[in-house]
């Protein structure tokens, strides 16, 4: 890579940050347009019912009532961005049916001139269900007889088993088998701003305009033109500032845009429609649940022959994402180590719980949970320190993948795991361990890997245009999706850099439109700064080439002969030659009547690969014997991000994930009864806050990808598959306990001493 | 309907609510301060906190009847003219803030908790802004901008 870099690997400041900090930003949730109405959606009491009348005359009868409509007026719904790829696939994007699946599936909608009648109104709507037996068990859902949630003949959303090498053989060529049944938690988003709030406007030019934070503008806007039969074009999605998303606001949200749209037509106005917190706990997606049983296979110097994953994942009542998440989970757990012999399966299961979907690591930390509790194991087992246990065996660079047929082409692992372990001093573990009165320490470390994008599963597009202003600055248009990681300022880094441009120079606006942009499968998968950036990359370098073109022309010179610097492009041996950029774009715009060119560049395509993270994991906590209590003292983590185009971003992104990944070891979860979810507030359902976490140590790994931009892959996703892991394998460490079923909670520690 | 009188940002109002509306309310429907924040409307997320008469409140759980005769600043009012206040600031240069939907509620605890203790420790922050939730930055950054401002504002008072 070039060490002349002047804008990228600089923690230059958001663009956004003012504005954010000042109250200013308007998010979803602060939108208001004029004559605008509020919507409220009503939600099943039932976990599984069929609808047999929806009354709503009543509230169509209510004087501040505008519109209501029903779930037989509009479909759910239900496929994924991989459903366009077949005829087949498209025909399953929608479901039109009467039946609810889950304790707050939507039934109906109102329209009304402000909150408290659309509230009220709700109430005036009756509907007559006939209640269906209900299933909440996975692996009850699995079996012959089990009550049938979708129309298929069973509850199995989606079926997976990959073979690589021979099992049976590889598991008879190992001295130990390890076996170990795991279970994961139904972690939730819990995005500061609930999800969702959306604006759909259909009063205006045969038009429909949705203000939608959504991580996916292009896609909505299709799904929403399909579910309406509009054309394409007659749909236009505005993504406000986001309140986070971490994958929950990934395609439509359940009933959220497709009511509120319903509404604005039958109304002829503008609809607001905004969650509370606690319908974004009960009716919005959540992460996974999985039982995973694993069974390896390992010779006595601790290299891996043999690798049984078996899993059965929980969908809820719906599953848009039924087959990225097991495909994903089994992707992360074929690929981290070089193991010869692999088989996984993977059922992904409906039952008539609330509904799951992607969310950050989207089953990867399911799966590394599993993993890297039990490669401890064989750790401990077979005397071999954990660290070199993990070094024997991870693919690295220049190994095949087996399910892309690619080869790894940037490898950062062994210097994540060496740099975090000295900076935790891994070796001098032992001697710092505490017993103290019902007190205990231990120490834990673990690794992972993760990829940008999903370009040889899914369409996965990115696209950029980079437009010169005739004063030398620039405008970068592109529909990536900020929800806060920053990506919009990384993209602009990127630009800035390629054009050889300060920072300053390059304006990005705050919010994506899908009028003003390409087609763009939407942020997802760590991918923006790694495809989104390549995208970026590839326009400006389209937008230069045009301009030295030009200059080229202008000059009397040779275009290899021309550089851009200072605000310059000038001769390389003979600096007297040359024109300020602005006034040789001023020229070609205004001045030169037979000209009027504005300088620019568009790029639309794939990525060329899915480049692999790699990151490592050390905890040390302390146990309280008396009360089960954990407390993390020490966390030190490193990812490879190939290149960190602004450092203090990367350091926020892997920080925050990995205190998210704390809350999913230690105390999340949403705890269901009967299809009722317990705890839909934050007083019950507990986050960790700022006074639980420790001081965490985070440290950047840059093995450059090649394919990257300025060698830069992806990191966000990455962030809290490991955490659950690390701090299991502490706590092991520390009390001698090996609990495997997330959440790592007080009462399930204390009970297990 | 019941009226009181306000002062919010440096602003008086005299407005008409209702018995059961809350601060959080009047902010942001009646006044379109939209910069803080509704996150749970339960008093657990912090994201609506304000400024009343200089003490960190929750304003979901704070009834505008009861801040009659009083002085509230929200995240709107922090700054001066153009300039931004140095918690403000030190929150742009630690790179604190990602989504910022939190951001607001976490400035304007901060911004309470300086009042009170100038000179805090990490762990003093990291207890006096333990009623905000942040989903987005792990409170690393947050903390490190907290304990910042404090010095800047210190650096000012020397002078």
């Amino acid at each position: 890579m070039t060490d002349k870099l002047s804008v990228v690997g600089k923690s230059v400041t958001r663009f956004d940050a003012v504005d954010k900090v000042t109250g200013k930003a308007k998010y979803g949730i602060d939108l208001k347009v004029e004559g605008m109405l509020y919507g409220k959606i009503l939600r099943s009491p039932y976990p599984h019912a069929r609808v047999i009348k929806i009354d709503t005359r009543r509230a169509e009868n209510h004087p501040r009532v505008r519109a209501v409509t029903t779930i037989n007026d509009v479909p759910k719904i239900t496929g994924a961005i991989g459903h366009l790829m077949t005829q087949e696939g498209r025909d399953h994007l929608y479901l039109h049916d009467n039946i609810v699946r889950f304790i707050g599936d939507p039934i109906a909608a109102v329209a009304a001139d402000d909150l408290e009648a659309a509230q009220d109104a709700l109430s005036l709507i009756h509907v007559e269900y006939e209640e269906l037996p209900a299933v909440f068990d996975p692996v009850e859902a699995m079996k012959d007889g089990a009550p049938v949630i979708h129309t298929e003949d069973n509850n199995i959303a989606f079926h997976v088993l990959k073979e690589i090498g021979e099992l049976d053989q590889g598991l008879e060529e190992t001295d130990h088998v390890f076996e170990e049944r795991y279970y994961t938690s139904k972690q939730k988003h819990a995005t500061m701003e609930p999800t969702s709030s959306c604006v759909a406007d259909y009063s205006q030019n045969g038009r429909l305009s949705v203000y939608s934070s959504t991580q996916r503008p292009h896609v909505s806007k299709l799904y929403l033109a399909k579910a309406f039969d509009l054309p394409v074009s007659k749909v236009r999605i505005i993504k406000p500032y986001t309140g986070g998303a971490f994958g929950g606001r990934d395609y439509l949200i359940h009933g959220l845009e497709i009511m509120c749209t319903s509404l604005s037509m039958k109304s002829g106005s503008p609809v607001k429609i905004s969650f509370t917190r606690e319908e974004d706990f009960i009716a919005t997606e959540a992460r996974h649940p999985f039982i995973i049983d694993l069974r390896f296979g390992v010779t006595d110097d601790g290299i891996l022959k043999a690798m049984e994953m078996k899993c059965v994942m929980d969908v809820g009542g719906y599953g848009a994402h039924a087959a990225g998440v097991m495909t994903n989970a089994l992707t992360k757990g074929v690929l981290i180590y070089k193991c010869p012999n692999i088989t996984f399966e993977g059922h992904s299961v409906y039952t008539n719980k609330a509904l799951c979907g992607a969310y950050r690591g989207y089953g990867n930390p399911q799966i590394n949970f599993a993993i890297e509790s039990l490669m401890d194991q064989i750790a401990e087992k077979l005397g071999i320190d954990a660290v070199e246990l993990r070094l024997k065996n991870y693919r690295g660079l220049n190994e095949l993948d087996p399910l892309s047929g690619q080869r790894i082409e940037s490898d950062g692992m062994t210097e994540c795991i060496e740099k975090a372990a000295e900076k935790f001093d891994w070796i001098g573990r032992e001697k710092r361990k505490v017993a103290n009165g019902t007190k205990r320490t231990g120490t834990g470390m673990c690794c992972l890997i993760h990829h940008s994008g999903g370009r040889f599963a899914i369409p996965d597009p990115a696209a950029a245009t980079v437009m010169f202003n005739s004063d030398g600055s620039v405008n970068l248009v592109t529909a990536a999706a900020d929800e806060g990681q920053g990506n919009r300022t990384v993209l602009a880094q990127i630009a800035a850099e390629t054009l050889g441009l300060d920072y300053e120079q390059v304006s990005i606006s705050s919010e994506p439109d899908t009028d003003m942009t390409p087609f763009d499968s939407g942020t997802h998968g760590s991918r923006q700064t790694y495809a989104g950036g390549i995208a970026v990359k590839r326009a400006a370098e389209k937008a230069k080439d045009k301009l030295l073109d030009l200059a080229a022309q202008h000059l009397e010179a040779r275009k290899d002969d021309l550089r851009i610097g200072d605000g310059f492009i000038f001769h390389v041996d003979n600096p007297s030659i040359n024109i300020l950029v602005s006034d040789l774009l001023t020229a070609l715009q205004f001045e030169d009547l037979s000209k009027g060119i504005q300088v620019m560049g568009t790029s639309t395509g794939v990525a060329p690969a899915v480049p692999t993270i790699y990151g490592a994991n050390f905890a040390e906590v302390e146990v309280d014997m008396a009360t089960g209590e954990v407390r993390i003292l020490k966390f030190v983590c490193a990812f490879d991000v190939g290149k960190a185009i602004n450092p203090a971003h990367v350091e926020g992104q892997i920080i925050g994930g990995e205190v998210t990944g704390m809350g999913y070891a230690l105390t999340e979860g949403l705890i269901t009864k009967d299809g009722k979810i317990m705890n839909p507030n934050f007083g019950d359902y507990r986050m960790l806050r700022a006074c639980d976490v420790p001081k965490i140590d985070a440290i950047i790994v840059e093995s450059p990808e090649p394919s990257g931009p300025f060698g830069a892959k992806g990191v966000g996703e990455a962030t809290n598959a490991g955490t659950a892991a690390v701090i299991a394998n502490a706590i092991y460490d520390a009390v001698g306990v090996r609990i495997e079923d997330l959440p790592l909670s007080q009462e399930k520690i204390l009970h297990s001493l | 309907m019941l009226y009181i009188n306000i002062k919010v940002n440096g602003k008086e109002y005299e407005l008409g609510v209702k018995p059961y509306e809350t601060l959080l309310e009047t902010l942001r429907d009646k006044l379109g301060l939209t910069g803080t924040k509704l996150g749970c409307g339960d008093g657990e997320c912090g994201a609506c906190t304000v400024n009343l008469n200089g003490k960190a409140v929750l304003s979901c759980l704070t009834l505008v009847a009861q801040t009659d005769e009083k002085e509230i600043l929200t995240i709107e009012g922090l700054q001066n003219g153009a300039e931004l206040h140095p918690i403000q600031e030190s929150f742009v240069e630690n790179s604190a803030i990602q989504c910022g939907y939190c951001t607001p509620g976490l400035v304007m605890s901060a911004k309470a908790l300086l009042e009170e203790n100038g000179d805090p420790t990490d762990e003093n922050v990291r207890e006096k802004i333990a009623n905000n939730l942040c989903r987005c930055t792990g409170y690393e950054q947050p903390v490190r901008a907290i304990l910042e401002a404090a010095k800047k504002i210190r650096g000012e008072n020397d002078r």
